[in-house]
């Protein structure tokens, strides 16, 4: 085995050049080492030193998050809790104060996990993933890098250098909520975030919703927007989105849940992102996380 | 919970486990040391056809390979005895040992339990307590008639034990009652979880062993190693250090031989440390699952008169102390109720899971959680207020329990009124939320127990006892006893205990009965030295010893307190002397006579209970309707626990009590594969309850004269709050949906299913 | 880890000592402060990162030392349990979760006490429910959290004035 710590991008490239697996703050990989699914690569390059990764900015308007940044930044950052609340949402719900001290963006990102809680938050903003290998940059949207449960598109020798966000526009709001059968230290059984931009009446002008846990990967809820457009935030519109993240979830059943009962939860988790998401972007202030602030299942 | 005053309690081992200068077993390495790790079956049940342990014994760096043909053939168990330390010709659980390996290193011992090849013939699961029970099931023992149980108390082919508990006449009394109402009730196994996973060292030197263990019951184990490895008791010595929690889970003779037989074997001392997964899956102690089928007949007016209950107990593979869970879940299924005619057939039942034992109040919260859901059926039945149907046919002072006993002063009825107050049952609650009340009960356990107490030269003191402390602090206790007979203080006794070569015999962390019993071997060796100390004061002071006070640390003669001399200068003197000991045991408080009434078979002797402990939990509980997400807000609980010796320890036993009482409720099962497998064995998956989940919790005891309990007063504590917190929240879940949740833990899935 | 042979030199600073160490990339951090740097105090209570038992400070900041390579701590500050007391003197949180009656079996203590100490670091005067979700990533199965919160509480306040 070999163990290598980069303090800068080009040297984490090098040792992924020479078959080297990143590691940030291997609340992914030691720990499912440890519980022996999986031993560690043989050669590993620690790439949290890198100071370049930890950088957030904004970009085109948007923002661009390194994918060194951890969850405990991403849940108190102003950039991220003002513009892009959703993904503030998710980083509070990971794990405890330790996990969330050392896990990353980037680690949470390609570890591809379909119950990862920042996945469908990035999904609705529309984030693609900046790669980064010795022979150069490429970005990749969301749902072709996820490609199944803990698989992604990267090249071997691919760092995950940031999540760029577009600007979301004027009156726009995001959420993310997730079921959870007690207050801390859980992990998605099902869960929704939303993006919506209101019109200037705070109709829906348009939404996104990407649903957690229910498919092989993260997956987007086609025809939202539609569903939508032009209507007011109430009870019968959650209904419709009810209807339509229940539909086209796929999930399986196992320990954590049934099928039929993850399908029925996502839909309402879908349901109060939607409604969540709309009342930030008509400019009401629901602190992060949304499970708490809302008293969402356990989280009340 | 917004105070910050603290109240003083000062534990004698505090210092050590604030600094993390304190021991646990796991911290104990000695030079030489191998690292054991054990093979097991694997499969829920099999025929072992072939156990290859070659390429494990060739393997540099591996000191012994231990299966069954390598120890002593016992059969060996506190009630059946139906197993033995290595499976032989079957394996009946997949936790079950059937190898062990020391190693230089654990890796190297984990390569080693890994190329040992068991070739098995699967045997069909018993994979469900009821059809365990049905004809032509497959026998999880089929050789059980040579294991000398006497065969009454077997009715059905996987029975391990079965109890009856019959008082007037049930069927007689149902077919006249104006309301009948039945339900049915499945609780989940569940697990101890002591957050500290178990750890065993072995050293020998000559003929005699020695074994740190992390176990609550020092001389269970001392006990078993003499069994199985058939040695005389005062060759092996057993030490407990700091011990990290048990509930329960601990109790009982483990894997102390297996390790004593690895360190014997490799003429090496040998440690043992479980990961967690195999503190869920190899001990034989886990919580029971159990079906109960009730039925209970009413007048009009409200009043119960009669009960039938049936009620099954997955046993698993192999019976430890279980056998009085038959009767005991009788008790717990009949509740602290008047109920004049009464049936109750109880199946203690062999399946291929792991095994049961006593874990913290053992078959009660499952009883109570059924027997109290169903009495708020009971009450709707008749249009009652559950708190008025409670108070009208729960016992009081000078009333005849289920089984006939007659209760001397009991606080029952207090505390339903104070726990229904403090929760402010009754007041307007948002539509998703709802108050659930529950009684429930406990006995307290008298038995043989001892200590000595030395004071040396310098006048301080040491209590050597052979009690054992698991965190609760009832070890801790101890000194408040000794200094209160003495007139010191209590921080003027360091204690000297869990070493089985040092003290005398105790029963151990189990059944709440640290303070009952030996608190009372302590106010009795303290008072052999007071006498003592009063002899010598009364010749120092030439006066009668009879009229010499021990107070403030000196004798001094009553009605003359200047002529005194100080304890310590009694203790100099008697340093160049007598030497100041005492011992003691105490003789136990009579049982209550056993059979009122009752005809039981299979009698395990509780269904009669001494200082029984009574209380009554009120949890105010949110329910999100739309996902089943149950959250307890509030738990107000009041109890009869005889007086409080230690109110910070008291507090901190119904804390945790209730607390793992709502993970019982919502979140803690333990769910099985089709083919026998425990599916959660693993923090993440079987769920606790974190420091956010924990509701605010408020305490009243009701501190009544119980005739019979142990030193001042005082009754068992440490199981007692385990007992009625799920019954509480089941009630109240129940209130919000309109219908109660018949599966234990009430998850949020069943919940939404049951809405 | 059995067949590693390949050793990494390194030097790993606890509680503000220096120990230069040889070891295996796979080992975890608590795994080596428990044996070759010799400090018990962290514990070991689960396989899956769930429990808390093994909490140390990294640089101030709470991690699961079960869950992280020790040659990855290598340049950082480490602290645990052992490295909070003053001389002969208890940290106040110590002192204080005695005084509450916060440690019954002592098993989560260590790791509780750490979490305490990088919740008021970050924060010196949370909030009851901030405590809690602070407390959260360590598991005690004996006090119910209720008397460990009180003397957060009593250290904040303590530590304010
Ligand atoms: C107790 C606990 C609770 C948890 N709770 C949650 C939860 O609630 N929600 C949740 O979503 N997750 C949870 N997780 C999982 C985990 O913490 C997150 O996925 C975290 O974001 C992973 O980040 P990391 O930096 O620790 O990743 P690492 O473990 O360091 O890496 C994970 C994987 O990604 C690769 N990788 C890391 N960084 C890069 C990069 N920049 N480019 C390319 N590849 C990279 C690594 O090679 C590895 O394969 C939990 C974990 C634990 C231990
Ligand atoms: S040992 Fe349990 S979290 Fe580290
Ligand atoms: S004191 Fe025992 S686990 Fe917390």
């Amino acid at each position: 085995m070999s163990f290598a710590i980069a303090s800068s991008v080009e040297e984490a490239l090098e040792a992924l050049d020479s078959g080297a697996r990143p590691i940030a703050g291997g609340t992914d990989l030691v720990v499912g080492a440890r519980q022996g699914k999986g031993g560690l690569p043989e050669s590993i390059v620690a790439i949290d030193r890198i100071a370049e990764l930890a950088e957030i900015g904004v970009a085109d308007g948007g923002l661009r998050i390194g994918a060194g940044v951890t969850h405990a930044r991403l849940m108190t950052e102003p950039a991220v809790v003002d513009r892009y609340t959703a993904l503030a949402d998710a980083a509070a719900l990971v794990g405890s104060p330790a996990t969330r001290n050392v896990g990353t963006l980037g680690g949470n990102v390609m570890n591809s996990s379909p119950a990862m809680d920042t996945g469908a938050p990035l999904m609705t903003f529309g984030a693609v993933a900046e790669l980064r290998s010795t022979s150069g940059t490429r970005t990749v949207a969301l749902d072709e890098l996820w490609t199944g449960p803990g698989k992604n598109s990267s090249q071997e020798n691919e760092l995950c250098v940031a999540l760029v966000l577009p600007d979301l526009g004027e009156r726009a709001g995001s959420a993310y909520v997730r079921l959870e059968y007690r207050r801390a230290m859980e992990i998605a059984v099902v869960g929704a975030a939303a993006t919506v931009q209101l019109d200037a009446d705070g109709n829906f002008e348009s939404a996104r919703v990407a649903l957690t846990a229910v498919a092989p990967k993260i997956i987007e809820v086609s025809g939202i927007a539609d569903v939508v457009a032009g209507k007011a935030n109430d009870d019968a519109l959650g209904a419709l989105v009810y209807a339509q993240a229940a539909e086209q979830a796929t999930p399986i059943s196992d320990l954590r849940a049934g099928e039929e009962y993850r399908r029925h939860c996502v839909g309402v988790m879908a349901r109060r992102a939607v409604e969540a998401a709309a009342r930030r972007a008509s400019g009401e202030t629901i602190a992060v996380p949304v499970n708490r602030a809302l008293g969402v299942g356990a989280n009340a | 919970m917004t105070t910050t005053e603290l109240p003083i309690f000062n534990r004698a081992d505090g210092p050590d486990k604030v600094t993390g200068t304190g021991r646990y077993a796991a911290d104990i390495s000695l030079t030489g040391m191998l690292a054991a790790k054990f093979k097991y079956a694997g499969i829920a049940h099999g025929k072992i056809v072939k156990i290859d342990t070659s390429a494990a014994s060739a393997m540099p760096g591996v000191f012994a390979v231990l299966t069954a043909d390598d120890v002593p053939d016992v059969r060996y168990s506190a009630v059946i005895a139906d197993r033995r330390l290595f499976a032989k010709d079957v394996v009946r659980f997949e936790g079950e040992v059937v190898a062990a390996v020391a190693a230089l290193t654990p890796e190297l011992a984990q390569a080693a339990v890994d190329s040992i090849e068991v070739t098995y013939e699967e045997l069909p699961a018993v994979n469900d307590i009821e059809s365990a029970l049905a004809e032509g099931s497959p026998l999880v023992h089929d050789q059980f008639d040579t294991y000398g149980v006497t065969d009454d108390t077997r009715m059905a082919a996987n029975d391990a034990y079965v109890s009856t508990l019959s008082f007037g006449d049930a069927e007689a009394a149902l077919k006249s009652a104006d309301i009948v109402v039945s339900g049915r009730f499945v609780a989940d196994a569940s697990h101890a979880v002591p957050i500290e996973p178990r750890a065993v060292v072995a050293q020998w030197e000559g003929n005699k062993v020695t074994v740190w263990t992390s176990t609550q019951v020092p001389f269970d184990a001392r006990n078993g190693i003499c069994e199985t490895l058939e040695m005389p008791a005062n060759r092996v010595r057993v030490i407990v250090p700091h011990l990290g929690g048990g509930f329960g889970g601990k109790c009982g003779f483990h894997f102390e031989a297996h390790i004593a037989a690895l360190a014997k074997a490799a003429r090496r001392p040998v440690k043992l440390v479980f990961s967690r997964m195999e503190e869920f899956l190899a001990p034989d102690r886990r919580r029971e699952g159990m079906v109960i089928d009730i039925t209970t007949g009413l007048n009009s007016d409200g009043t119960i008169v009669a009960r039938k209950a049936w009620i099954a107990l997955d046993n698993g593979a192999y019976c430890s102390d279980s056998a009085f869970f038959p009767q005991m879940a009788a008790m717990h299924v009949l509740g602290p109720y008047k109920v004049p005619n009464t049936h109750v057939e109880s199946h203690l039942v062999y399946t291929n899971h792991q095994p049961s034992g006593s874990v913290r109040a053992p078959t009660a919260p499952q009883g109570c959680w059924a027997v109290e859901t169903h009495t708020d059926e009971l009450a709707n039945a008749v249009d009652m207020d559950p708190v008025e149907f409670r108070k009208l046919n729960c016992v009081g002072t000078g009333d005849a329990g289920a089984m006939g006993q007659v209760y001397e002063e009991i606080a029952l009825q207090e505390c339903i009124e104070r726990a229904a107050a403090a929760a402010g049952y009754g007041q307007d609650l948002p539509e998703n939320e709802a108050i659930g009340l529950a009684v429930g009960w406990w006995p307290s356990f008298p038995g043989a127990s001892g200590s000595y107490i030395k004071l040396d030269g310098d006048g301080s003191g040491q209590i050597i006892t052979g009690a054992q402390e698991c965190g609760t602090g009832a070890v801790m206790t101890l000194p408040y006893l000794a200094a209160e007979q003495l007139g010191m203080q209590p921080e003027d006794f360091e204690l000297v205990y869990q070493d089985t070569s040092a003290a005398p015999y105790d029963t151990g962390a189990t059944g709440s009965q640290t303070l009952l019993n030996n608190g009372r071997a302590v106010q009795e060796a303290a008072i052999m030295i007071a006498g003592q100390l009063k002899d010598l004061a009364a010749e120092h002071l030439e006066a009668s010893a009879g009229d010499i006070v021990l107070a403030d640390g000196a004798a001094s003669v009553a009605g003359s307190p200047d002529r005194n001399v100080t304890i310590a200068a009694l203790a100099e003197i008697a340093g160049g002397g007598e030497l100041l000991i005492g011992h003691g045991s105490g003789a136990p408080p009579d049982y209550p006579d056993n059979a009122v009434g009752a005809t039981c078979l299979g009698d395990q002797g509780v269904a009669a209970w001494v200082g029984p402990q009574f209380m009554c939990h009120a949890a105010r509980v949110r329910v999100d309707r739309d996902t089943g997400v149950a959250r307890v807000l509030n738990v107000a609980a009041a109890h009869d626990n005889g007086t409080i010796i230690n109110m910070t320890g008291a507090t901190g036993q119904i804390e945790g009590g209730i607390l793992m009482g709502i993970g019982q409720a919502l979140t803690e099962g333990t769910q099985y594969s089709d083919s026998g497998k425990q599916l959660n064995a693993a923090l993440l998956e079987y769920k606790l309850q974190t420091s956010a989940d924990a509701p605010e919790i408020s305490i009243e005891f009701v501190q009544i004269n119980t005739p019979g309990a142990g030193p001042n007063g005082a009754k068992g504590l440490a199981e007692a709050p385990n007992v009625p917190t799920a019954a509480a929240v089941s009630c109240a879940i129940a209130k919000v949906i309109g219908e109660p949740v018949r599966q234990l833990p009430m998850t949020a899935e069943r919940v939404w299913k049951t809405a | 880890m059995s067949e590693n042979t390949e050793l990494e030199n390194l030097e790993l600073k606890v509680n503000g000592v220096s120990y230069p160490l040889a070891l295996e990339i796979d080992r975890n951090l608590s795994g080596v402060l428990r044996t070759e740097v010799g400090l018990t105090g962290t514990k070991e209570g689960c396989d899956d990162c769930e429990c808390g038992a093994c909490m140390v400070l990294l640089d101030g900041q709470p991690i699961n030392s079960c869950s992280y390579l020790a040659v990855q701590a290598q340049g950082r500050d480490i602290t645990t349990v052992e490295g909070l007391i003053d001389g002969d003197e208890l940290h106040p949180l110590q002192r204080n979760i005695l005084a509450a009656g916060g440690v019954q079996c002592g098993f989560c203590t260590p790791g509780m006490l750490m979490s305490a100490q990088a919740l008021l670091e970050r924060n010196d005067s949370p909030t009851e429910d901030e405590i809690r979700i602070g407390l959260s990533g360590n598991l005690c199965r004996c006090t119910g959290y209720a008397k460990i919160v009180t003397a957060v509480q009593a250290t904040a306040v303590e530590l304010r004035s």
